[in-house]
């Protein structure tokens, strides 16, 4: 049993850094006692050439939080971080070891803001002797084998996705079924600035649309699948340099692409002054999103309790119910706009200190 | 009685048959080896030596042009026309003689040999359903990039003509039936048949499950790099995505009888991939359900492919839950060309205009 269960309340550091700002909160039990958003301007960050160079500049903005706060370490009772790009691993809570930490340091997945997140825990954990935790990276992967399979050899697919939210929101949907995640399958589509829809079955994400690579709905900066043939002629065409290919599928594709922006709120306000691309464009998005929902639905067999729909997008009630409309046939559909990032790490700390869940190891 | 002759050629057969109403009288196929067809360059130069051997097998059926109600023909890769059965027009020809077409595919000698047939005659000329056909809504035709549009090339000559039979087995007409179809052959195309109308498919050579020998969708940022590595031409990434793709690229071979032989004898990778295929055709049959708003009224499997036991078997397993499954292996379009010409000739349908689209 771990000592901590005697305490009323367990006192978790939450930390989640993005590429432009560090969040930060304090949490108790299941309720955030402080939090803060610290934002880094460009000119800031400019002086470092890596990610990880950044290590001891967000580090002194987390001291400040805690001392402004009266935090002190020695009342905390873990740290927990949003994973960054390491190997592929299960969904789940896992330690930050050593291992993790020369993966995040060498960035050797990728570099991505959400690296410095395991290193920063870890070093603050170390002081406070506690116990640092990330949990559910973006680079979950728990594929069944069929869906690593393209039409190329040399073109695998991968999971990468939306892992800390979709994992979270599929928790409380089977919540609201009085059922877990184990017993049910569901399938959740995030809809953020990237889209990734996921066949939750008993619990494992079996497959998911890598929105990352570009494949699936187009999302508002990103293009998702494209016509491949057509791609390839534009690849060969001698217009494009591969960065800007890349830019045009990946930041920005879909919304940004044809409509100039990504921003919804901007888009609503077109449609409701009769601007009939506008309108089209987004019924386009959901048509495609709902497409991915039923590729999805078959292959899990048809076997689905619910649709979760999440993230920002799922917070505008219009276009929830053009996706919902289209889908009832298949589950009932449940929609938990936003995305919960700070409480899903929370969660995943205390799930492990209450011996609800085991620890992984990275 | 209506009597019909059909012309549909292919990339190296012409096949001919005769119908009396629904009956067909007789069938016959020529068959081309890539040395007869070497020395043409491009598929119109073949017309010359594809008329000559086609007089030639109607004169050995004793097939007389005067006795004929009207000729049926394979459409080409015309511009994008409604589904229906077309006059051969003037215009017609003169858009493939001048390569006005989106592709070259055999099929365009189609119309061509059918009108040379017919000159000097007031026997009707009738082209039915070609890969063209185009009955997208707008919402399908957008990708995420503006300058990527979703095209519909389609293997619509046997989707619709399956639609037709599933609805007669239901005692239905087809435009009361919301389907799914997945035509499933060399080129895979997965479309909603929604009231008789195609209103989405995957475009078998962009996108959709991969197939015996093209890479259907894929991931798009190692696409781009497979294409900015310098390591492929402009035409072998062509080649890669459709000839040598899918199940060639994986397996060495786009024989689908092959493949299953190897699972039989136990060969592991084969079956990993052949699942996958199944497991993609599955996912697009999925997408394209919801495209119908409502649980679908049945889920068609045809072309080749759908003779495997195997395949039909697992893909059977998986959608069944979504809608009554049909399996109607093999293609139709010998049946289909001469009863989309029967209909006009009886007046149960109206010949579409070419030259309006």
């Amino acid at each position: 049993m771990n000592g901590s269960e005697n305490k009323s309340f367990l006192r978790i550091l939450v930390v989640n850094s993005g590429s432009t700002s560090t969040r930060l909160a304090l949490f108790e039990n299941e309720t955030p006692v402080f939090s803060e958003t610290m934002m880094h301007s460009a000119e800031a960050l400019k002086p470092f050439h890596r990610i990880a160079d950044q290590y001891d500049f967000r580090l002194r903005a987390i001291k400040g939080f805690l001392s402004r706060n009266g935090i002190r370490l020695d009342t905390l009772d873990a740290v927990v971080a949003r994973g960054g790009l390491l190997r592929p691993v299960e969904g789940g809570t896992y330690a930050v070891n050593d291992r993790m930490l020369e993966d995040l340091h060498q960035a050797a997945q990728g570099e991505h803001a959400s690296n410095l997140g395991g290193l920063i825990a870890r070093s603050i954990a170390d002081a406070a002797g506690v116990p640092a935790y990330i949990v559910d990276p973006v680079v979950v992967d728990e594929l069944d084998d069929v869906a690593r399979v393209s039409g190329l050899p040399q073109t695998p697919r991968r999971s990468i996705f939306h892992a800390l939210n979709q994992k979270a929101v599929a928790r409380v949907a089977a919540g609201v079924l009085k059922k877990t995640v184990d017993e049910i399958n569901l399938i959740v589509a995030h809809l953020g600035g990237g889209i990734s829809v996921g066949c939750h079955r008993r619990g494992r994400v079996v497959d998911v649309n890598n929105a990352l690579d570009g494949e699936g709905p187009f999302a508002p900066e990103r293009a998702g699948s494209v016509p491949s043939g057509q791609l390839a002629e534009l690849c060969f065409s001698g217009r494009y340099t591969f960065t800007e290919i890349r830019k045009m599928l990946t930041g920005s594709g879909g919304l940004v692409a044809h409509l100039g922006t990504n921003d919804m709120r901007v888009v609503r306000k077109r449609i409701a002054s009769g601007d009939a691309t506008a309108r089209l464009i987004i019924e386009a998005m959901a048509y495609q999103i709902v497409k991915q929902i039923g590729a999805s639905a078959a292959a899990l067999n048809g076997d689905v309790q619910a649709v979760v729909l999440t993230g920002g997008l799922a917070a505008d009630l219009d276009f929830t119910a053009l996706i919902a409309d289209r889908i009832r046939w298949i589950a009932p559909v449940v929609v938990l706009p936003g995305e919960q990032e700070m409480t899903s790490l929370c969660q995943g700390a205390l799930r492990v200190l209450r011996n609800q869940e085991t620890l992984k190891e990275y | 009685m209506h009597r019909i002759l059909v012309i549909n050629p292919g990339s190296m057969t012409t096949k001919l048959a005769l119908y009396e109403d629904e009956t067909q009288v007789w069938q016959s196929e020529r068959s081309y080896s890539p040395e007869h067809l070497a020395p043409f360059g491009t598929v119109m130069e073949q017309f010359e030596r594809r008329y000559a051997d086609m007089v030639e097998d109607m004169r050995k059926q004793n097939a007389e042009v005067q006795s004929l109600s009207a000729v049926a023909s394979r459409g080409g890769p015309f511009k994008p026309l409604e589904g229906g059965t077309y006059r051969i027009t003037q215009t017609v020809v003169g858009d493939l003689l001048q390569g006005r077409v989106q592709f070259e595919h055999a099929s365009m000698l189609g119309a061509a040999l059918a009108d040379l047939l017919l000159q000097g005659t007031d026997i009707p000329g009738f082209f039915v359903d070609p890969v063209s056909v185009d009955e997208l809504e707008s919402v399908a035709r957008i990708s995420g990039l503006p300058e990527l549009e979703r095209k519909s090339l389609v293997h619509a000559l046997n989707i619709k003509a399956a639609g037709r039979k599933v609805a007669k087995r239901l005692k239905k007409d087809l435009v009361q039936l919301r389907l799914v179809v997945a035509h499933l052959g060399g080129g895979i195309s997965i479309c909603p048949l929604k009231y008789g109308r195609i209103v989405d498919v995957n475009n078998a050579a962009e996108g959709g499950p991969f197939t015996p020998e093209r890479s259907g969708s894929l991931p798009v940022s190692s696409l781009i790099c497979l294409c900015y590595s310098g390591s492929y031409t402009q035409s072998e990434m062509k080649k890669k995505i459709v000839g040598a793709g899918g199940l060639a690229a994986h397996l060495g071979t786009n024989d689908a009888i092959l493949v299953e032989k190897r699972i039989s004898e136990g060969d592991a990778k084969a079956e990993r991939i052949y699942r996958a295929m199944a497991y993609q055709i599955v996912k697009e049959i999925g997408a394209m359900a919801t495209v119908l708003n409502c649980m679908a009224d049945g889920i068609i499997l045809t072309g080749g492919l759908a003779r495997s036991e195997l395949l039909t078997g697992w893909i059977k397993d998986s959608v069944h839950a979504l809608a009554p499954v049909f399996i109607l292996p093999g293609e139709f379009e010998m049946e289909a060309l001469a009863m989309g010409a029967l209909r006009v000739l009886r007046g149960e349908e109206k010949p579409k205009s070419y030259e309006n689209q």
